[in-house]
């Protein structure tokens, strides 16, 4: 089923763009040139863009009132307002900021990230190199030898973590601190021997990691 | 303001208090120590000699006929009222009658040659008055003698008189205490002025004081608060303009992002359009430089609300080493997809310092975004944590050809600019080594202005 994402755009171009490409990678795109509406439009939509400057009703009026009545649907400010004053004024309510001019490629990129976060793509199965994992069933299967990978809380909790951020770098302080939900003390390596135990069960070769990069001195990705 | 409000006019009113007390200032300490004195009443009634000599004309006349025991009687009686003098009598015929005196050299009977003696034996003359008793020369006459030191008046002197001296001493003293009192408020007044000229509010702008006399000082403290009123009128009217000219910018970022966009869009679209070689090429070209451009306007535009002090700077203090290790989280990817090597070796411990966290960040993306475009060439970036002239320092290391100058960063692009002045503004310190082989940028926090604890 397509992801139905509503787009507010009062520039006739850059909106004609943004829903060609966005429709062309399989997303179902309305596009509205302002916030007038928009409330009765919000029926089953998974994702907003939101522009800022719009005619009638701004982009962090409209994105503050969507985000009061719909707290679960996630919104990017897709903006050409850079200041830091706009982006923090964005972010108080949003939960991504792209400014313009950006690449297509990147917008993508972060609709999916924001649709993954949010819950919004239920792929069945992920692949990644010889796991086939079931999300909805917390269910993870070796495809080489067919066996079941049984994790601890703590070590589906940390993969998890993992899989609804992919390809992005995650800095040891933040997964520690999303997993265990304390402040991170630098030099603890409870992280790390977690992640240790979790490449055992998960790795083909758990001395050269193929699943959980490790990117040194900074920390570590899984990429999908 | 009326003239009788003014300082002026009080100080004049002091001066001429003064001015019309000064001559009651003797008589009033004189008269109450005459009064008390019997003796100095006395001896004021020799002072004035013309009345004196008017008074024994006068009896002398009165005594006219008299008999001799009422010459005598009389004597008696003028001897009593005035028990200084020397009174005597001497008849029609030169012959001594009486004499009333504390010491009685008088000749029995008067010639010329004991005249003479009798004058010549004093060694102090007397004041001396004769008068024929009855005007008449055949009657004889009575005189009268006092000596000259009773004529003269007594004379008042703070150094023989104790008290006079504490009394004028005192009169002085309230005098200078008066003035001194006036004086004294005006340079309260003046100093709780300058006070709350120099103390500032939150906004920069002194209160405004109560002003409750008429004046001058009152005048000067009004026309203060009317500084104020103007001073806060045009600290508003400057916000107005600074949210103008903040809207302004803005808006000029955005009109021009948004043909960016445009141009973005459209370069993509033509990728998927069969195209020659050349034709793709161009296409790289204009994509690079529509991503050139939206950086270079992000970076006027900062650097104008920057350097115009538009950007409020809200420090915290900040642990870096997670900090910097967000940030390069952020930039691996594109590292990475240049083909850079990333060498991030951060110790771990912590290291705190007092930032603001958007500044910092945009100081690194700079850098960062500076290595990506002018050290391609090295692929390498690294970030360390390193020890700089015995300070804890962030080194951010290329392996690019080098910046042409190496301590002088004007010429090091809008990019470094921005970053020389978040660095000042934030009390930072910064050096940057360059050579052919790469160039070293130490980010490290000063001293100054930091407590030790």
């Amino acid at each position: 089923m397509k992801n139905k994402l509503l787009y507010i755009e009062d520039d006739k171009e850059i909106g004609t763009w943004v829903r060609e490409d966005l429709t062309g990678r399989g997303y179902h795109v309305i596009w509205l040139t302002s916030g007038d509406g928009v409330l009765d439009r919000m029926e089953g939509i998974d994702l907003v863009i939101l522009d800022i400057m719009l005619p009638g009703l701004d982009g962090f009026s409209i994105g503050q009132r969507l985000k009061k009545e719909y707290p679960e649907t996630p919104i990017l400010m897709l903006s050409a307002r850079t200041s830091i004053d706009d982006k923090l004024q964005g972010l108080q309510f949003a939960d991504d900021y792209v400014t313009k001019p950006f690449h297509p490629d990147e917008l993508a990129a972060r609709v999916e990230v924001l649709l993954r976060r949010f819950g919004k793509i239920s792929l069945p199965i992920i692949q990644l190199s010889h796991l086939n994992i079931y999300i909805n069933q917390n269910r993870i299967v070796d495809t080489g030898s067919n066996n079941e990978i049984i994790l601890t809380a703590k070590q589906f909790q940390i993969f998890t973590y993992f899989l609804r951020h992919p390809n992005q770098i995650l800095t040891k302080e933040q997964i520690y601190e999303a997993v265990w939900g304390n402040p991170f003390m630098e030099g603890d390596k409870t992280l790390m021997v977690h992640i240790r135990h979790l490449r055992e069960k998960i790795e083909e070769n758990p001395s050269q990691p193929k699943i959980i990069e490790t990117i040194r001195g900074i920390g570590y990705r899984v990429k999908q | 303001m009326r003239f009788r409000h003014s300082l002026l006019a009080r100080y004049l009113l002091i001066i001429m208090v003064a001015l019309i007390l000064w001559p009651f200032v003797l008589p009033a300490y004189l008269i109450p120590s005459y009064l008390l004195d019997k003796d100095l009443q006395q001896k004021t009634q020799y002072i004035d000699t013309n009345l004196l000599k008017e008074m024994w004309h006068h009896e002398a006349a009165k005594l006219d006929g008299a008999t001799p025991e009422q010459v005598e009687q009389k004597l008696y009686t003028l001897k009593e009222k005035y028990p200084h003098a020397s009174m005597f009598w001497v008849d029609g015929s030169g012959e001594t009658k009486l004499v009333l005196s504390e010491q009685n050299n008088n000749p029995d009977q008067w010639t010329i040659e004991n005249n003479i003696e009798f004058i010549n034996q004093r060694d102090e003359v007397p004041l001396t008055f004769l008068s024929y008793i009855g005007g008449d020369q055949s009657n004889g006459y009575i005189a009268f003698q006092i000596p000259l030191s009773f004529t003269k008046p007594p004379t008042f002197s703070i150094i023989d008189d104790k008290f006079l001296a504490i009394y004028t001493f005192f009169v002085f003293g309230l005098f200078l205490f008066v003035s001194w009192l006036f004086f004294f408020k005006i340079r309260k007044r003046l100093v709780h002025l300058q006070t709350a000229m120099t103390d500032t509010k939150e906004n920069g702008i002194p209160e405004k004081i109560a002003v409750n006399k008429k004046d001058e000082i009152s005048e000067l403290g009004q026309a203060f608060n009317h500084m104020i009123d103007e001073l806060i009128k045009s600290r508003q009217h400057e916000q107005e303009e600074e949210e103008l000219r903040k809207q302004l910018i803005a808006n000029i970022s955005h009109d021009l992002r948004t043909p960016l966009t445009a141009i973005r869009g459209h370069a993509y679209s033509l990728q998927k359009e069969p195209l020659s070689p050349k034709g793709k090429e161009s296409l790289h070209l204009i994509e690079n430089k529509v991503d050139l451009l939206s950086h270079l306007l992000e970076n006027l535009l900062s650097y104008t609300l920057l350097s115009a002090g538009k950007y409020t700077l809200q420090r915290k203090e900040s642990e870096m080493i997670r900090f910097i290790r967000e940030s390069m989280a952020g930039w691996y990817p594109v590292f990475e997809k240049e083909g850079f090597k990333v060498d991030v070796d951060l110790a771990e411990k912590t290291l705190i310092w007092n930032i603001d966290p958007h500044w910092f960040m945009r100081i690194v993306d700079n850098l960062l975004q500076n290595v990506i475009r002018h050290a391609k060439s090295g692929q390498y970036i690294g970030v360390r944590i390193v020890d700089y002239e015995g300070k804890t320092a962030i080194l951010i290391e290329d392996r690019g050809p080098g910046l042409e100058v190496t301590t002088d960063k004007k010429g090091a692009g809008i990019g470094l600019s921005i970053v020389s002045l978040m660095i000042q503004e934030m009390q930072l310190g910064w050096k940057i080594t360059s050579s052919t082989n790469g160039t070293q940028i130490y980010l490290y926090e000063n001293n100054k202005g930091k407590t030790p604890n």
